[in-house]
């Protein structure tokens, strides 16, 4: 099972690399920042966590990002390649291709996550570099102010915005394995691509409703935040904890649908 | 002719009352086919027959909905890995990827087939279905007679024992198709055992000895082509100045029976040559210049006629 995921794991990065969509989506995580720092150096912070450290320091940057792009943000990222990496080898009949060699159906989907989750971690980390050394730039390499008020060193705040980055990804993954569940069962990568962004709009809605104040933890959406821990005095770890669970529990379903449907389902077209 | 030689792993292909219906109708229904090694085995079948989905199904892509599979005796519901060892096909066109060269993916495939094959290997194949200079391009930039030989290619990386191909002829040129039959004689002569998908019987009457014809999911006939050939009988195409009048001298003749206007041609069977001279004889002496006399092919639509003695479509000559 490892060495054929991995071999599929493999030729999958390949393939990733060799097309535009992902650069197109690994642009926009580097090019969203830079935009987003233009428009502050022009109007001044608005209230996010952190975001009085704006024009102080340029630390924190990516963080106060995260509040900008909400949900919906990486979700676009997400949904791009997500939903197109089974759909788009059905549709153009590559599937039979490759089902018919020496792999398991099981090992094919499982590199295919894989490189998916790789994929992820590699357009957050460019968003970060990015808007990390963007605010560096701006407002120079100066302490931050936590959320609680407290003074961080430069280099402290530095070392925890890379666990904080990390963090904020676990959420995402959920949305990434709903999208590979919408790209195995739609086979239609416009379907699968459209439905995992109504999908984490519609997390957001659900999100939004007062009447269930008490089930928001538990929410996927409410998880984007769960980093605040590590930037509050003393630091926390309950929310990061709850994050890691609820965001496998979000992530578990959809993926061993995916699995079932894959392995079971006429390759036909 | 062709010996019925079983040896301890079993046939290359061996399915028995095989099965798949979509939404009820069967696509194929009931079918058993046999394939010996080492021989190039027809399925042969018009459009929506069935036989792309009987290679699907021999391929691990689609499920039976009912019979058996063995492939050199292994069962692929046991396990599809095992049984797909050696076995290596395409089915209706090759599909790679289109944005990979042709060389990225015949190693991919390389890989995925877990044989330790090497990319020196790759090359090899590469040079045998010449491609070798172009092997750098990315499949998008390919013509459709490249895409069928890399197809081939992705095949022979997998070094099968038993190769499916699905109307590998479709899309080529004559010199492709004469490349193809060369090849797949050539793979033949090493041993490895053919099946192939086709509607056109002169398209593997040349490669093949053994075919079976699929219509509307079901086996209408398997066995040699010979003689499929000697039950569809000899018949020629006659074209002549006066068709109706060259159609009645055909009548008269002794040993000739089936007459037919078809297309600006008469068309007939024949017994004997002597039916032919007598009819060259008796055109002559009714002042009818033939134009051409010629074989008829055999086909497949003849084949079915023969086989199910259909209503035929065409006006009959009283004699
Ligand atoms: N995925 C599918 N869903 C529904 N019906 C299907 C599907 N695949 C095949 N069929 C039906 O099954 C029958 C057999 O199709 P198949 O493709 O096996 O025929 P074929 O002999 O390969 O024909 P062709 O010469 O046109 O390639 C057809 O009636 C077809 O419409
Ligand atoms: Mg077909």
């Amino acid at each position: 099972m490892i060495g054929g995921t991995l071999i599929a794991y493999r030729w999958e990065l390949v393939k990733l690399v060799a097309q535009r969509r992902t650069w197109l989506g690994m642009l926009t995580a580097a090019v969203g920042p830079i935009v987003y720092l233009l428009l502050e150096l022009a109007q001044g912070p608005p209230g996010a966590p952190l975001a009085n450290n704006l024009g102080h320091t340029g630390v924190g940057f990516a963080l106060v990002v995260f509040k900008l792009i909400a949900v919906v943000g990486p979700a676009i990222i997400v949904a791009l390649i997500a939903g197109d990496i089974v759909a788009s080898e059905d549709m153009e009949g590559t599937l039979k291709t490759i089902l018919t060699r020496s792999l398991r159906r099981g090992e094919v989907l499982a590199g295919k996550l894989l490189a998916l989750f790789t994929y992820l971690a590699a357009a957050m980390a460019l968003f970060f570099v990015v808007s990390t050394v963007g605010g560096v730039i701006a407002w120079g390499f100066h302490p931050l102010l936590n959320i609680s008020g407290s003074r961080l060193s430069a280099l402290h705040a530095l070392a925890l915005d890379v666990p904080a980055v990390a963090v904020y990804c676990l959420p995402v993954l959920a949305l990434a394995s709903f999208g590979l569940f919408l790209s195995v069962v739609t086979r239609q990568s416009v379907a699968a691509i459209g439905g995992t962004l109504i999908y984490a709009m519609a997390l957001q809605g659900v999100a939004a409703i007062s009447a269930i104040r008490s089930a928001h933890p538990f929410l996927l959406t409410n998880q984007f935040t769960a980093w605040h821990d590590l930037f509050q005095t003393p630091t926390a770890s309950g929310a990061i904890v709850r994050s890691l669970w609820v965001s496998a529990a979000f992530a578990l379903p959809p993926l061993v649908a995916a699995w079932v449907v894959f392995n079971r389902r006429d390759i036909a077209s | 002719m062709v010996q019925v030689v079983r040896d301890a792993a079993g046939a290359p292909i061996e399915a028995r009352r095989l099965t798949k219906r979509y939404r009820e109708v069967p696509a194929v229904d009931g079918v058993d086919v046999t394939v010996l090694p080492g021989e190039i085995y027809g399925f042969l079948g018009p459009n929506g027959a069935g036989k792309t989905t009987t290679m699907r199904m021999l391929l691990g892509l689609v499920r039976p909905d009912a019979g058996t599979i063995r492939l050199f005796g292994r069962d692929p519901k046991e396990d599809l890995l095992a049984a797909l060892k050696g076995v290596a096909g395409i089915i209706e066109e090759p599909r790679l990827y289109s944005y990979l060269s042709g060389r990225a993916n015949l190693r991919m495939l390389a890989d995925f087939d877990r044989s330790g094959v090497d990319r020196a290997f790759v090359e090899e194949v590469l040079e045998t279905v010449e491609l070798r200079d172009r092997a750098g391009d990315r499949v998008r930039e390919y013509s459709q007679g490249m895409r069928q030989r890399l197809g081939i290619a992705a095949c022979l990386v997998r070094r099968p024992r038993l190769l499916m191909l699905d109307e590998p002829a479709n899309g080529l040129d004559p010199a492709g198709i004469r490349y193809l039959r060369r090849l797949l004689r050539r793979l033949s002569a090493d041993g490895i055992t053919v099946f192939l998908s086709s509607h056109l019987l002169a398209e593997v009457q040349e490669l093949c000895a053994r075919v079976a014809i699929v219509a509307a999911g079901r086996i209408v006939y398997e066995g040699e082509i010979d003689e499929l050939r000697a039950r569809a009988g000899r018949r020629y195409r006659l074209t002549a100045a006066a068709l109706e009048r060259a159609a009645s001298v055909c009548a008269a003749v002794p040993g000739i029976s089936d007459v037919a206007i078809v297309d600006e041609h008469v068309t007939f069977a024949v017994d004997a040559d002597e039916a032919l001279l007598a009819l060259t004889r008796g055109l002559a002496e009714a002042d009818i210049a033939i134009l051409a006399l010629v074989p008829e092919q055999l086909t497949l639509e003849r084949v079915f006629f023969e086989l199910t003695e259909g209503p035929a479509e065409r006006e009959t000559v009283p004699a």
